[in-house]
């Protein structure tokens, strides 16, 4: 048989043993979404208010979207005010630098779901002491 | 690989099921659980959940989230729906509770003892069951023979529990006598006479269903377990549900697993009892001068407490919006009311005794640790997080806090989708995985 059929079959028996990992996946994230579908409604509905001048929906906004990232198994990546090591896989410098900073304080969080980094966290360079 | 063991998770408000291989406790990979879509046809919020409930309606019987929505949808005519069924099984003559009428809210028609309407909902269920491993590309052809079918359960009986497991094998075997006589998936649910044609044809001639027992203790120990190298020769799980608070100590010694009976607390306080605490608060918080006003708060909090709560414990305060008023409540308020601390008291009480009793048997065991996991609806509440990290007060071992959703169902394959949704699954997988030594009862 020839090499590139040989390859062709083998890439077809892998997608197949792949298939319904894939359909239990897209089934969880479908039982995950309902959750939070309804916390994202409700922070639609809350910024709406908040446009509308109603000064305590912002509040609100930020209650249902943290409870809406909580049911999708989104987490806060580092917090605010911590200070770390200068990582460019996890931070992104508020305003840029000639060369990276050894540490960093945090601005704002980023967020992760499992090991994946989804939004950076903001931060500043912090100066060494003289 | 020679087949795989499914679980039910006979729950009180939804029911759930999974499958694993046979071996997966001794070859554990992640990507061949199988948790199963038993909702996906009955129009609830989840795939994989299915509601425990059944609606006796004017000429008909409806199941699941059809039952709950039509019971909510007269509840106004003192109709309802029969939930929570599952709680029946913990009273003392089962065979007394299962003979009775259910109430005329319930069954106006008086057509049905409580045995039926459990017969005819788990009937319901394995239908589900059925159609979920059909529609499963890993499952499909696999064969009825294939399986090895639980159901996980709480210690509720102590001792008893292979009295409770010879009554639920009757049950589930009608139930598979019945399914095979009457199709129950339409959505309008079947007749009256059609259901209860089948259910005397087939009582007489019905035989036990083959079933393992599995107490849902030792399921939260099977999935936080798993793949791991476990030396705690003990682990003591705290669970708090809606209605009961359940600690449990199991003893380890290489894969079989005992549940030490005498550790083994219910305490009627639990998720329930919480929201009240919390609903109190509210009302104290709004200052309303009617109790019509009061009411009416009251009906919005216990409306939005599933999501409040979850707020609530996960950032130490939440919010509600009430007749155009903010209305908040701090976790150090619950922390402080009354009836919370009375509560907080007895729990205390009683998982420190468990924990000494896990302490002892870990000492005589030669054992330095104790591992603890909080499950069910309540495992996220602050004050359970601090429970489990209790020292035991004497010493000689130390306490090992797991979580409640283990890292594997992190695991890359899932694309995050498994950890959201794995504490409503985590009895049926744990279950699942389970080795036989660990079943509290064989089929």
């Amino acid at each position: 048989m020839p090499a590139a059929k040989t390859a062709k079959k083998t890439k077809s028996a892998a997608r197949k043993r792949a298939a319904p990992l894939r359909d239990l996946t897209r089934q969880l994230a479908e039982a995950a979404w309902a959750d939070a579908d309804a916390a994202l409604a409700e922070a639609l509905a809350e910024f709406a208010a908040w446009e509308a001048g109603e000064a305590d929906a912002a509040a609100f906004v930020g209650q249902a979207l943290r409870r809406a990232a909580r049911k999708r198994g989104l987490t806060p990546l580092s917090a605010a005010g911590a200070l770390e090591p200068y990582d460019a896989a996890l931070h992104v410098l508020v305003k840029s630098a000639s060369r990276p900073p050894a540490r960093v304080k945090i601005k704002s969080p980023g967020v992760m779901r499992g090991g994946e980094v989804l939004a950076k966290a903001r931060v500043t360079p912090v100066r060494r002491r003289p | 690989m020679s087949g795989w063991t499914l679980c039910i998770d006979f729950g009180t408000a939804f029911s759930k099921a999974a499958a694993a291989p046979d071996d997966a406790w001794e070859k554990f990979d992640p990507k061949r659980i199988r948790p199963l879509a038993i909702g996906g046809a009955d129009g609830g919020r989840s795939p994989f959940l299915l509601d425990s409930a059944i609606f006796v309606d004017d000429d008909r019987i409806l199941f699941g989230n059809a039952a709950v929505a039509r019971g909510d949808a007269l509840s106004e005519q003192k109709r309802m729906a029969l939930k929570s069924f599952k709680t029946l099984l913990s009273v003392s003559d089962l065979d007394r509770a299962l003979n009775t009428a259910p109430a005329r809210s319930i069954d106006p028609h008086r057509a049905f003892t409580m045995r039926d309407l459990i017969v005819l909902y788990l009937a319901y269920l394995s239908q589900a069951v059925e159609r979920a491993v059909a529609n499963d590309a890993m499952l499909t052809g696999a064969g009825a023979a294939a399986f090895e079918f639980r159901y996980a359960a709480p210690a509720w009986r102590r001792g008893d529990s292979a009295g409770l497991h010879s009554h639920v094998m009757r049950l589930f075997g009608e139930a598979d006598a019945v399914r095979g006589a009457v199709d129950l998936s339409a959505p309008g649910g079947v007749s009256i006479d059609a259901a209860k044609q089948a259910l005397v044809a087939t009582r007489s001639t019905s035989a036990p269903a083959q079933m393992g027992l599995i107490f849902e203790a030792t399921a939260a120990a099977a999935y936080t377990s798993i793949g791991l190298k476990v030396d705690a020769p003990a682990m003591i799980v705290l669970d708090m549900g809606a209605g009961t608070t359940d600690i449990a100590v199991l003893a380890r010694a290489g894969n079989r697993v005992e549940e030490l009976l005498d550790a083994q607390v219910t305490l009627k306080q639990a998720g329930d009892y919480i929201d009240r605490v919390i609903a109190n608060l509210a009302l104290e918080a709004a200052r309303l001068k009617t109790t019509g006003q009061q009411a009416e708060l009251w009906s919005a909090m216990m409306r939005d407490m599933r999501d409040f709560k979850e707020t609530l414990f996960a950032e130490g305060r939440a919010s509600i919006r009430h007749e155009g008023k903010k209305i908040t409540i701090a976790m150090k308020d619950v922390t402080r009311a009354k009836d919370f601390r009375a509560f907080e008291t007895d729990l205390a009480d009683a998982y420190e005794d468990a924990l000494e009793t896990a302490r002892r048997y870990a000492v005589t065991d030669g054992g330095r640790e104790i591992q603890s996991v909080a499950v069910g609806g309540g495992a996220a509440a602050p004050f359970i997080q601090a429970m489990i990290r209790t020292k035991p007060r004497r010493g000689g071992v130390k306490v090992t806090p797991k979580p409640a959703t283990p890292d594997w169902a992190h695991a890359p394959e899932f694309r995050g989708n498994l950890a959201p949704v794995f504490p409503q699954l985590a009895i049926a997988i744990g279950g699942a995985l389970a080795p036989r030594e660990m079943l509290a009862a064989g089929a």
